[in-house]
């Protein structure tokens, strides 16, 4: 990631009020995390598994405090299991930040499966979503999911693929 | 050691703390233990995501107690909590962990802990949780609540219990959605902000 799409996906965050993030550290978004480390104004919590980090950020909103889940795609098949239960049994939102592994240009084979399965899963649990690929977009598709998700107490994600992870 | 004896003796113990509870049998026996923490208590229904959860709540709102009753297969679930809570060290968390040893709400198949090897709160400690002990008698299960409630690191008790259910107990009526609306206007209420507000008029 360059320097000004991690600065984005922070002013996004910020904008959003988010203060608190949970994250699985991934190589696309290598350089964002020790960004949120740094920044005074977020704490950064590190999780062993992203359905971890998933039940962490539902237990922040409960507290009033805005919180998200920053991971790589593959991260959210390890969180189904939180993500449906919270949401669909209680309507407890999680609002995530996902690289977007394995889209056409993908060069890895064992990313293929993060690609073939990103969209199904999340249209699965009927979460909406953006995928972002111009950098001028990041902060704007960051606040709208919040938007979205503090008036429907439900997930919503934003994918950042193309030119903005490689 | 029966659960509904240990939820007591905690329960008179709280007052303005929040708690994340287990779903489950437990969750009666909570509500008719301690009913004046019956808006304070919110039920979630996962496995792997009470002690989670809590620890989010805690991260949220540090200077409240924020207390997790979790299970034995619960914890099992996730025992990569343990390593998150070793490594970020909340000063407002108290975990208790109802080990009877089998899943309960099924019928009572045993879990990992019914063969005498598996020991959460050893797993616990080795995670970098120091404050983790397992409590088999009511007193050592108080000393530990009182510990526990005060102290400004993470705190874990097991509690041994039997894999029994307290008979004639009231059962809760509402589900998930409600439980968390109730639950969110007593924290709305007791913390003085707005965390559902009003919908935008345009």
């Amino acid at each position: 990631m360059k320097q000004s799409s991690v600065d984005a996906v922070i002013r996004g965050l910020k904008k959003a009020g988010v203060s608190i993030v949970c994250y699985l550290p991934d190589s696309l978004f290598k350089q964002l995390y020790p960004a949120l480390d740094a920044d005074p104004d977020i704490r950064t919590i590190r999780v062993t598994n992203e359905g971890e980090g998933a039940a962490i950020c539902g237990g922040v909103f409960l507290s009033g405090k805005r919180a998200a889940l920053i991971m790589e795609n593959s991260g959210l098949r390890a969180s189904v299991e939180p993500l449906a239960r919270m949401g669909l049994g209680a309507g407890i939102p999680v609002v995530m930040l996902m690289s977007y592994r394995g889209e056409l240009g993908e060069n890895n084979w064992w990313a293929i499966p993060h690609g073939i399965t990103m969209e199904p899963v999340l249209n699965a649990l009927r979460i909406p979503y953006r995928i972002v690929r111009e950098e001028d977009q990041i902060e704007q598709s960051i606040v709208d999911a919040y938007n979205w998700s503090y008036n429907a107490y439900y997930h919503s994600a934003i994918a950042l693929g193309g030119e903005i992870v490689r | 050691m029966k659960r509904y004896d240990c939820m007591k003796l905690l329960a008179a113990r709280l007052k303005d703390e929040l708690v994340i509870l287990s779903l489950g049998a437990s969750v009666d026996e909570w509500y008719n233990a301690a009913p004046h923490m019956r808006e304070a208590s919110l039920f979630q229904q996962q496995l792997g995501c009470v002690t989670p959860q809590a620890f989010g709540l805690a991260a949220g709102l540090p200077h409240r107690r924020i207390i997790s009753l979790d299970t034995d297969g619960g914890m099992m679930f996730n025992l990569g909590i343990l390593a998150t809570l070793g490594n970020e060290q909340p000063k407002n968390l108290f975990t208790v962990v109802w080990d009877n040893e089998c899943y309960q709400s099924i019928g009572g198949p045993p879990t990992h802990t019914a063969f005498g090897r598996v020991d959460i709160a050893a797993i616990a400690r080795g995670a970098g949780v120091e404050n983790a002990y397992t409590a088999r008698t009511l007193e050592e299960f108080e000393a530990h609540c009182e510990a526990g409630l005060k102290a400004d690191v993470p705190y874990i008790v097991v509690a041994k219990v039997a894999g029994t259910v307290q008979p004639d107990i009231k059962r809760k009526h509402s589900d998930g959605r409600e439980d968390k609306y109730i639950f969110v206007r007593h924290v709305e209420a007791t913390e003085g902000i707005v965390i559902m507000g009003p919908s935008e008029h345009n």
